[in-house]
């Protein structure tokens, strides 16, 4: 980083800087190399199948077939894009502000937690949507704790939240085991590691005749509504003033400091959500990998869709037609369903690989 | 020729002083010296290292600790290690940029001494500067550098007078905007500082104890070396930091666990010194600052105007003269310059009873840094409390009504401007506080 | 031996778990470049040891591939925030993320497979010496090279010209390139170094600690160890600390199991994150003072 030195040479007329010429045009080289980098993705993914003996085109047929083409495949995709968006936009909303949130995973269980436990000990007895909401709150009230309490660490003690989140995960997961294996145990389950199934009356119903539950349109909606909250409040702008340049913020009279907190709290009510909106939407009980590394997969979407909440989402829709097709590969080819997480990190190798020439381009 | 590494130069005995100072803070004075040594081992030996730079120290007569934490050194000992580090690396040609910017005079003196010394002992000598006196005080001969190119080349010093030089460099006559009105009578001070004590920040002094009152209509100046609690003022006047001790009124009011906000609608305007760190929001366009700027003053939390805000700015700085960009612009993309313009166009818009400057000229061309000078003086005249920061003590001397040195994060002292000079206030920057 | 005597051996052997990275960790960030994919080098280190060890018999050489695998996904992370400018956060999670895909796919063929683990080599008269002696010199031979690894680790840093370097390298890049040398270079070098010491780390836990392999093993230690870098403020003394106190309450689990405590398991193994939070919690507002100006860049910057 070099410094400007102090007395630099007259400049020129201001409001004479030429505005880029070429905005209309489409710059081929740059869209050449973005394409290749992607297309590397795929070819490097290609070559770790094959190396375990799979046909790279037959792999991709399936995936294509099982994210696409199959029965009720685009609805499948759609369930599973709810905790994943959930989770993505969890990471945005802090990210805007300049934190790293890195336990969308954690914020999910205890927000499914939370709602399993209103679901089974609480809301039985009342109608649906009273239930619904209640438990929806819960699952968010859940998921802002467990995101508030990194953020107060970081702002009131500077430790590092990239950090505590990721460890909080951990504990997230093992609280989620613990009350699986002893006290919500489901005692009908033939002794396995889970909570009672919510009641029937809890289960958010399915529209429009298909699998598709009312979970997509309540994260659609919640979508669309965070796309708004930082795109055309005074609250987002504010968070983009911190997020940018805390030292400015201050001196221009923000609350930083409650700035950086509620937007761990949103983010972290956002995650808690969708960990209720996957256990109401589709898993219907607590389960060991319940979230399936949603949380994760939704960072890496948050990336992808370089946090403009739009974006976020179809990252979010692309990885969860990826991540299904995992049990296709495991039935057709024998690979190991994980090989899917190999696929999604290259996807966002590529960006990265390309930060480079982004920079540049400003 | 052409020299195409740091390390080839170092081959041709060439050493490069550069004005921001290629240290490592956190390190001491002993690793950053052998950090560019070659010819110690692959093993360090700090006992023995220090001793090197122990006797290369006396034998150049540049006084530095070896074990010290360049982080807490002042910018002359700074300036003294990278000296050290140069020749003992071997250079015999020593390329010094704006090496006095950052001195007190009498440490420009010390500077001098020493490169005289290594004139003697053969070596050569480049210093680039754009302070006559330092042509006049150390320079044998004379290269003038304007726009990327050569105006005067290589001429005798003795032989060109200051005039001569100064149309060189500038390139058209220039007329100084200096302040000629007589100090405004005693009257209930804009702004006052009551013992007031903060510790430092990175590598300044803090305050310790500072007492200090700008009058309606007057213009204080403060003198002082970077570092030595000028940051923290400005920080406690326009409400950003709060003082560990003391208490600082603002038209007669306490602003005692006020923050800037509150600073501001008090009427307190701030121009940072350093905007890049404390002003500049990267991704935000030039109208979304005065927006932010402007929702200082605003009633209501958290709202953000940004149309009417780039209209308003707009016309401010046709008002004030200061040429701005297109509102549209992203301010973080810009030249120092042109954030500098923005920032002033912003500060100088506010119905402020009190402003605080810190470097307002710092990266300006000679235009534009007349007519903020003008600024300054036609807000003195409407009745404002300026407080101007400065390291320029031409700058200080041209503006101010009064002029206070800090030194060590005390007050050393409060002088009127038309009983001083450059002499004088060298002295306070550098007498002991203790 | 008791129970506080088996916590602490435990905690010796489970602490070099973490050590191994956390060392590396310190390395790379020593050099401005912080790697949150150590739990995916831990992973690749733990499989291709493991793997290595099944096949030939051999978990010395097991070791030492493992160390390779974990600085090839090193150099990957290495290359992508150093020469391509890609956010070190997000560039370093990702890593992990292949890593877990990639362990999983090749390391099916190993999960119900055993191997020779690393043998317990007691030394000599100091292992007899009681109370100490089976805490302290009763282990695989990793563990004796963790001992060893602290303090030369921190005499290179400190004082050797590479250490100087590479130090002045994470706090300003430019004053080493002044010098005359290639910060990118010894940024690369120094991250992939510390990834293979992740690797070493896995090998520990595959071969040493647990002598088995199975999906996703690291459970988050590679994170722990980031974090014991941070309460350690990047010293190497500190970093033995921390990872002996994550081990200790990593094997106080398991003896208190053992003994019967009546606490549930999962409890007790989120025992470990919440101390290191604790700890993090404790310490941090006078590490992050210590910290190299490049990792400070790093963990405040945003994307």
């Amino acid at each position: 980083m070099s410094t400007t030195a102090q007395h630099t040479l007259p400049e020129r007329a201001p409001g004479s800087g030429r505005r880029n010429a070429g905005l209309a045009r489409v710059d081929w080289r740059r869209v050449a190399i973005v394409l290749g980098a992607y297309f590397g993705c795929l070819i490097l993914f290609g070559a770790v199948v094959a190396l375990k003996g799979a046909s790279p085109t037959g792999v991709y047929n399936s995936l294509i077939h099982s994210a696409l083409l199959g029965d009720g495949s685009l609805s499948e995709v759609i369930v599973r894009a709810v905790p994943i968006a959930l989770a993505a936009l969890a990471v945005s909303v802090p990210a805007k502000a300049g934190l790293v949130n890195v336990g969308g995973e954690g914020q999910l269980i205890v927000g499914a937690i939370a709602a399993s436990g209103i679901g089974v000990f609480i809301s039985g007895g009342l109608p649906g949507p009273v239930g619904w909401v209640l438990m929806a709150v819960g699952g968010m009230a859940a998921g802002a704790l467990w995101a508030g309490i990194p953020a107060v660490l970081r702002t009131g003690l500077s430790a590092n939240e990239a950090v505590t989140t990721l460890l909080m995960n951990f504990v997230a997961n093992d609280l989620m085991l613990y009350l699986i294996y002893q006290p919500w145990k489901d005692p009908t389950g033939g002794g396995q590691p889970q909570s009672s199934p919510l009641p029937g009356g809890d289960v958010l119903p399915s529209i429009l005749g298909s699998t598709i539950n009312l979970a997509a349109v309540v994260a659609l909606v919640v979508a669309i509504g965070v796309w708004g909250l930082l795109k055309r409040t005074g609250f987002g702008f504010a968070l983009r003033v911190v997020g940018g340049n805390q030292k400015a913020a201050h001196r221009a009279g923000l609350p930083v400091n409650r700035l950086m907190v509620s937007s761990m709290l949103v983010g972290g009510a956002l995650a808690g959500l969708g960990g209720m909106l996957n256990l109401a939407g589709s898993q219907i009980q607590l389960v060991p990998g319940g979230t399936a590394t949603y949380g994760y997969i939704g960072f890496l979407a948050a990336f992808l869709g370089r946090h403009d909440p739009l974006k976020v989402v179809l990252a979010a829709l692309v990885f969860s037609a990826i991540a299904i097709g995992n049990s296709g590969l495991e039935l057709n080819y024998g690979l190991d369903g994980s090989v899917v997480d190999v696929l999604l990190a290259l996807l966002v190798v590529a960006p990265l690989w390309l930060s480079r020439n982004r920079k540049e381009a400003f | 020729m052409t020299v195409g590494s740091p390390l080839a130069a170092r081959d041709l005995e060439l050493g490069m002083v550069f004005q921001d100072l290629r240290l490592v803070p956190a390190f001491t004075v002993w690793e950053n010296v052998a950090l560019h040594l070659r010819e110690t081992g692959r093993i360090l030996r700090p006992r023995q290292l220090q001793q090197v730079v122990r006797d290369a120290s006396e034998r150049y007569g540049l006084a530095v600790d070896p074990g010290a934490r360049v982080s807490d050194l002042s910018i002359g000992e700074w300036q003294r290690v990278e000296l050290l580090k140069v020749l003992l690396a071997g250079a015999r040609v020593l390329i010094l940029d704006e090496p006095t910017s950052v001195l007190t005079p009498q440490e420009v003196d010390g500077l001098f001494a020493v490169l005289r010394r290594l004139r003697e002992d053969g070596a050569g000598i480049v210093i680039i500067t754009h302070k006559m006196r330092d042509v006049r005080e150390i320079a044998d001969r004379v290269t003038v550098l304007r726009a990327g190119r050569v105006v005067v080349g290589d001429r005798l010093a003795s032989s060109m007078t200051d005039d001569e030089l100064v149309q060189a460099m500038v390139g058209e006559s220039v007329v100084p905007v200096i302040n000629q009105q007589p100090s405004p009578p005693e009257t209930t001070p804009a702004i006052e500082l009551r013992d007031v004590a903060l510790a430092g920040i990175g590598e300044g002094s803090g305050l310790r104890g500072l007492d200090l009152t700008v009058a309606p209509g007057e213009i204080l100046g403060v003198a002082g070396v970077a570092g030595n609690g000028q940051r923290e003022l400005a920080d406690l006047i326009a409400g950003a930091l709060a003082p560990d001790r003391g208490e600082i009124v603002v038209g007669g009011k306490s602003m005692t666990g006020s923050g800037p906000k509150a600073f501001r609608r008090a009427g307190v305007v701030n121009v940072v010194g350093d905007p890049v760190r404390d002003f500049v929001v990267p991704g935000l366009s030039v109208g979304e600052h005065a927006a932010l700027w402007g929702s200082m003053t605003s009633r209501r939390r958290l709202r953000f105007d940004v149309g009417a805000a780039a209209t308003a700015i707009t016309a401010d700085a046709d008002r004030s003269g200061l040429d701005i960009v297109a509102p549209t612009r992203r301010l973080a993309l810009l030249s120092g310059g042109n954030i500098q313009r923005v920032l002033l166009t912003l500060a100088f818009s506010e119905d402020a009873t009190v402003l605080v400057v810190s470097y307002p000229t710092r990266g300006l061309d000679v235009r534009t840094t007349e007519t903020t000078r003008s600024l300054l003086l036609a807000a003195r005249d409407a009745g404002r409390a300026v407080v101007l920061i400065s390291e320029d003590l031409d700058e200080l001397l041209a503006l101010s009504d009064r002029i206070a040195v800090l030194a060590h994060g005390r007050c050393t002292g409060v002088v009127e401007r038309r009983s001083t000079d450059r002499r004088a206030l060298g002295h306070l920057m550098t007498a002991d506080a203790a | 031996m008791n129970g506080l005597q088996q916590a602490l051996a435990g905690g010796v052997e489970s602490g070099t778990v973490i050590l191994f990275p956390a060392l590396g960790e310190l390395i790379g960030e020593r050099a401005g470049i912080v790697n949150l994919g150590s739990e995916g080098c831990m992973l690749a280190g733990a499989l291709a040891a493991y793997a290595l060890t099944a096949e030939t018999g051999s978990p010395v050489l097991g070791v030492f591939v493992g160390a390779a695998a974990g600085a090839l996904i090193g150099m990957a992370h290495a290359y992508l925030v150093v020469r391509r400018r890609a956010d070190q956060l997000a560039s370093g999670l990702v890593m992990w993320f292949l890593a877990v895909g990639l362990t999983a796919v090749l390391g099916a063929a190993f999960v119900s497979r055993t191997a020779t683990p690393l043998e317990v080599v007691k030394i000599p008269l100091l292992g007899s010496i009681p109370g100490l002696g089976p805490i302290l010199f009763d282990h695989d031979p990793l563990v004796y090279l963790g001992y060893a690894l602290v303090p030369l680790v921190w005499w290179i840093l400190f004082r050797t010209r590479a250490g100087l370097v590479l130090r002045a390298t994470g706090e300003r890049p430019e004053v080493v390139a002044v010098a005359g040398r290639r910060p990118e270079l010894i940024q690369i070098a120094a991250v992939s170094i510390g990834a293979a010491l992740a690797g070493v780390g896995g090998a520990q836990l595959s071969v040493g600690y647990v002598d088995n392999w199975f999906d996703d093993m690291t459970n988050g230690y590679g994170f722990v160890a980031v974090a014991v870098v941070l309460f350690a403020a990047w010293r190497p003394l500190w970093v033995l600390f921390g990872s002996y106190l994550f081990g200790v309450a990593l094997a106080s689990a398991s003896v208190l199991q053992a003994h019967g405590v009546a606490v549930n398991q999962y409890l007790l193994d989120a025992l470990p994150y919440l101390v290191t939070i604790v700890v993090l919690v404790a310490v941090a507002r006078r590490g992050s003072n210590q910290a190299p100006e490049g990792v400070t860049r790093a963990l405040t910057n945003t994307s």
